[in-house]
């Protein structure tokens, strides 16, 4: 399945990234930190075909993705030279400790031609840059330069794929969106569910499940299995509905009993419900659908 | 706790003030929450005389509330909720002019309704039916459906009042013949409900339904699919053609419906949508009619949305309307 065109940027599950994409991931939690660049990273290192480019300061096993590995294939990754954790130092700072983008993009060109001589199909590369917003010789006009840079580099590769991650509060909202637009795929978690029909993606922010395309009988077990899963021990789980465009009634029933068997107090966010739904809950009544609530309307 | 459903058999509009206005007073002095739903000119003439209970009396125009049974009961039920623990007064005259004969037979059990929906409320319905212009063939089955009677001043039991159940099966009975005809189109389902979707929602808006009415029924024909698939036997599959005013939508399945369904199926508002009858009440309110014929050939669901332009006139069609 193709990924959805939003404006300029593509919208990619993390599972079907390819080479030449330069992907942005601006996570709202860790754990959906975890669900996407430990996906990516894993994807990598399943294998013995790819290479994995990590750029951070952290011990390997306690990176995302990595940590899935057992402590052999970890090692086997790491002497095989497919796994690579190049501390920030080592990577794009100079001398002085300042952030020095050319010297990240030539280190990673290394690392590229590195990959090539050892036969690697194809490289992954990732980091946070979250620190270098606010680092020295860091902020936003360095990290625009930076994030060019990579483009430029990345791009036009027939091997490379990179993520460049942010924790989304990490900087205001204007200046995220600038970073962002340094990019041309917004890289987003796996679905849980996908046969075509209909598509459950986790979202994190608010925590829940997006639903898309038409949830009928022959798909209430996968829904429900997904919806038991993001709703345990939560107060609020949030539904994304905007790309919803059918539930049956059984769907509906099948959402109050959930929302009826969750603890005391807590409830199902309808978020962003298209029109169509809306009127088929308007003319039963909310009262009868006890445990599910309006959330975030649909945007004009 | 028991409703009090009585009809009142009335000549002209003085006759209907004099039973109509005390009973109304007699509510708002007992503090109790008072619904008028009233044809003209009844209306406007009661609307003067309790002029002084404003702000009491909740009035509703009958040919604006009475558009569609199975709405209806679910708007009475409603407002019944939205008034507890009041105890409920109302005042409830049908609308009986310009129905065809399906519509008609609709109405009238939806008054024997009444009775299950309301069973246990702690409320008093008045039912206003006019000798002076209602056919006799109206005014005998209000006698049927309504278990008290306020005929020439007496305030007694109808002894022609018969259970709704046994009321329905005579409704079911009466429907017009059930051929399809020959240029109907045939969809077989197999288990995939997407190519049920798409087929209903592309031949319901070729055969005249608006987009709104098209999409009601494929949420409908899907629910009553899913019920075949799960619960009839195969084959199973489906007819729509257009007759008169209405899309028609005919699933069938080999099956046998045992216990037979009953004729209040689908017809009772379900509490939540936990509640086993809550999928056909919604199909009920989805469409426009929905008749349900369970035999030893199989089990037949026929639904049938009006069409667009005709969407009012589905509701209720002008006097001397469509057949």
């Amino acid at each position: 399945m193709n990924g959805l065109d939003v404006g300029w940027f593509t919208e990619r599950p993390v599972g079907e990234l390819r080479p030449g994409d330069h992907a942005w991931l601006a996570y709202a939690t860790r754990e959906e930190r975890e669900h996407v660049i430990g996906d990516f990273v894993h994807d990598g290192l399943r294998n013995t075909e790819e290479k994995v480019v990590y750029v951070a300061d952290s011990p390997p096993e306690r990176l995302p993705g990595v940590r899935r590995l057992d402590d052999v294939t970890l090692r086997d990754r790491v002497r095989r030279r497919q796994l690579r954790v190049l501390s920030r130092a080592q990577t794009c700072l100079d001398r002085a400790g300042r952030f020095d983008p050319s010297r990240m993009v030539d280190v990673l060109a290394h690392e590229v031609d590195a990959a090539f001589d050892q036969e690697f199909r194809a490289v992954r590369v990732t980091t946070d840059f979250s620190w270098l917003l606010t680092a020295p010789g860091g902020g936003l006009t360095r990290m625009l330069s930076c994030e060019h840079l990579v483009a430029e580099a990345v791009s036009p590769s027939t091997t490379t794929m990179a993520i460049c991650q942010v924790r989304r509060g990490a900087r205001p909202p204007d200046e995220l969106a600038a970073l962002r637009d340094t990019h041309e795929v917004l890289v987003e978690a796996n679905p849980e569910f996908d046969d075509g029909v209909l598509k459950i993606v986790r979202t994190f922010d608010p925590p829940g499940l997006r639903v898309e395309g038409e949830l009928d009988a022959a798909r209430h077990a996968a829904f429900s299995d997904r919806l038991a899963r993001v709703s345990k021990g939560r107060l609020r789980t949030h539904l994304d509905l905007s790309r919803l465009r059918f539930v049956d009634l059984g769907g509906l029933s099948l959402l109050t009993r959930h929302a009826c068997d969750l603890p005391g107090g807590s409830v199902l966010v309808l978020d962003e419900l298209p029109p169509e739904v809306e009127d088929v809950i308007e003319m039963v009544g909310w009262h009868r659908l006890p445990g599910l609530v309006r959330g975030r309307p649909r945007e004009a | 706790m028991t409703l009090e459903h009585r009809a009142f058999l009335y000549r002209g509009v003085e006759d209907f003030l004099r039973v109509t206005e005390p009973f109304l007073r007699a509510g708002a002095r007992a503090g109790e929450a008072i619904v008028a739903v009233v044809r003209e000119p009844g209306l406007s003439a009661l609307r003067d005389s309790l002029s002084d209970l404003k702000g009491q009396v909740d009035f509703y125009d009958s040919d604006a509330f009475y558009r569609h049974p199975v709405r209806t009961l679910k708007q009475y039920h409603e407002l019944v909720k939205a008034m507890a623990p009041r105890r409920v007064r109302a005042l409830a005259e049908p609308v009986w002019h310009g129905w065809d004969a399906r519509e008609a037979v609709e109405w009238a059990r939806y008054e024997s309704l009444i009775n299950v929906v309301f069973g246990g409320v702690d409320a008093l319905a008045l039912c206003p039916y006019d000798r002076a212009s209602l056919p006799e063939a109206v005014l005998d089955q209000a006698r049927r459906t309504h278990p008290l009677l306020l005929d020439d001043g007496a305030a007694v039991r109808s002894d022609r009042y018969v259970d709704p159940a046994v009321f329905g099966d005579d409704c079911d009975r009466a429907r017009r013949a059930n051929g399809r005809p020959a240029d109907a189109e045939y969809l077989p389902v197999e288990s995939d409900l997407v190519p049920v979707r798409l087929f209903v929602g592309e031949r319901a808006v070729r055969l005249g339904a608006d987009e709104r009415s098209a999409r009601n029924l494929v949420t409908a024909v899907n629910e009553v699919v899913a019920n075949a698939l799960a619960h009839g036997c195969p084959p199973v599959g489906l007819w729509m053609w257009r007759d008169g005013p209405d899309v028609v939508c005919e699933v069938g399945d080999h099956g046998l419906w045992r216990p037979r369904p009953s004729s209040l199926t689908g017809f009772i508002p379900p509490c939540s949508a936990l509640d086993r009858g809550f999928g056909l009440w919604t199909v009920r309110l989805l469409v426009d009619h929905m008749e349900v014929r369970a035999g030893w050939d199989g089990t037949f669901v026929r639904l049938y949305t009006a069409c667009a332009g005709d969407a009012d006139a589905g509701d209720r069609p002008a006097p001397g309307g469509a057949a």
